[in-house]
């Protein structure tokens, strides 16, 4: 089963729209969505969470359409962070505490209480008087305490410091344990998304360019730095993007399978992957 | 929906201290427009509730949990309702302690409690889905005709009472009827202007 499955999801709005987007996140994976901001990745969690309607397509989250009046129930199932928390200011997590009893069947207070604990969150202060990697860990807290089997993140991660982030990520692997736990995380920080995730989905300008696993992609693409005269001497398609190397040469990312036995090539990252599909989607 | 009522409610603790007080006062001063006026402004409790919503853009965090669009309005009205019955029992046992510690101030009438809750009802359903259509930055202009509102209920109710108070025929079951019609009416409309932000 997948545990999302947009298909041709089309949503405008004045100046931006989101154009045919199909993605699917099997069960049991971490899918991590890459874009520039403005690319549609907030609208996209948006849409599949049904606080939008696409204006074609569909959304389908754990088997249940996210239009349908049954979604509501399966909102227990999914754990959100989004890109600030927005929990009213006047409360403390404690007071969030009892809002979410009362909002969520499989509530543990337990769970939120050790979650608190482990991010060292204040008890008693007010929400207005955290600072952001706090509110973001209280979100965090909240999303993990009510038993969810998929975790929608957006930009979870920023906004804490690198001790913190590296703690969180550990506590979205181990979620991820679980054989039918799903992840869908949303990152400018692609170093976290390479650590983490099992796919990772490309939006430009309100289109997927790529969701491809991530281990493939990484075996798909190499980065070769060499004159201009070499790059031009590839066959069609196997330059993906280049961009000048600072020493008068070039440096490219090329298809593996395109590329002549014997050439030099170092082994990307995600971050050099993803950045050069942007510029070479800037250049056409 | 008990989820959100307690959100309010800590949300505005705070106001509700303060309007506390301003019950307790209102109800010290002789005359039924003060006392109307204090159950009529616990109407105005889900505005405020509201604005601290819009504020902390509650609303993009309750589209991502199980709250219908229904109970998230539902819950505003229940809120006032809530509000308008603390703050109409509130008054009624404040001027019946002050009647009898005090010889000379009259004791609590109930039609014109009745009837201010039965008022306080039809503002939060003129004026709520307003609040929902526009939000509360835009909605300025409903402010001012929940503040005339206000006004004007607690002054009409003042009037009715020096008139010698609301009789037991018809107006004391027009308002509740009207007040139960409208009601009606108005949590629907909000619940669709509320559904309209999903498209």
């Amino acid at each position: 089963m997948n545990a999302i499955e947009l298909s041709h999801v089309t949503k405008r709005f004045p100046g931006f729209a989101l154009q045919d987007l199909s993605l699917t996140v099997p069960s049991g994976t971490i899918c991590g969505l890459v874009g520039e901001n403005g690319a549609g990745k907030s609208t996209t969690i948006r849409l599949l969470m049904g606080a939008l309607r696409p204006d074609s397509g569909s959304c389908t989250v754990l088997g249940t359409d996210a239009a349908s009046p049954e979604f509501l129930s399966v909102k227990e199932d999914i754990g959100v962070v989004l890109d600030e928390a927005y929990f009213p200011e006047s409360l403390n997590a404690l007071q969030v505490g009892s809002v979410m009893a009362r909002t969520y069947r499989r509530w543990d207070s337990s769970q939120y209480q050790s979650c608190l604990t482990r991010f060292a969150l204040p008890e008693k202060k007010q929400f207005k008087d955290f600072s952001r990697g706090m509110k973001m860990k209280l979100a965090i807290a909240v999303a993990l305490s009510h038993s969810p089997r998929l975790l929608v993140l957006d930009e979870a991660t920023a906004g804490l410091d690198p001790f913190v982030r590296d703690e969180v990520l550990e506590i979205f692997n181990e979620f991820t344990r679980e054989e039918d736990h799903s992840i869908l995380i949303s990152s400018h920080i692609l170093s976290d998304l390479e650590k983490l995730c099992d796919y990772i989905a490309f939006l430009h300008k309100g289109r997927l360019l790529l969701c491809e696993e991530k281990d493939r992609l990484l075996e798909e693409y190499a980065v070769f730095t060499g004159t201009a005269d070499q790059a031009d001497s590839l066959q069609d398609g196997a330059v993906a993007a280049r961009e000048p190397n600072g020493y008068g040469g070039v440096r490219c990312l090329v298809r593996r399978e395109l590329m002549p036995a014997g050439w030099d090539l170092e082994k990307p990252t995600v971050e050099d992957v993803v950045l050069f599909l942007v510029k070479g989607a800037k250049e056409q | 929906m008990s989820a959100l009522i307690l959100k309010d409610y800590y949300v505005i603790f705070r106001q509700m201290r303060i309007f506390l007080l301003l019950v307790l006062v209102f109800s010290c001063i002789p005359g039924a427009f003060y006392s109307t006026f204090a159950v009529v402004y616990a109407s105005m409790l889900p505005y405020t509730a509201l604005a601290y919503d819009e504020r902390s853009h509650w609303d993009q965090m309750a589209a991502m949990m199980p709250y219908s669009d229904r109970d998230l309005v539902l819950s505003k009205y229940v809120f006032g309702w809530l509000s308008t019955a603390a703050a109409a029992a509130a008054s009624f046992v404040l001027q019946t302690v002050l009647a009898a510690v005090w010889p000379g101030a009259e004791g609590p009438s109930v039609p014109v409690i009745l009837l201010s809750v039965c008022v306080a009802v039809c503002i939060l359903d003129i004026t709520l889905p307003m609040m929902f259509r526009f939000g509360v930055e835009k909605a300025r202009l409903a402010m001012f005709l929940i503040i005339f509102l206000v006004c004007a209920g607690a002054g009409a109710i003042s009037v009715i009472d020096q008139s010698g108070g609301p009789d037991f025929g018809f107006q004391m079951w027009a308002p509740p009827a009207v007040a139960v019609v409208m009601t009606a009416v108005s949590v629907p409309l909000s619940v669709r202007f509320y559904g309209r932000r999903r498209r």
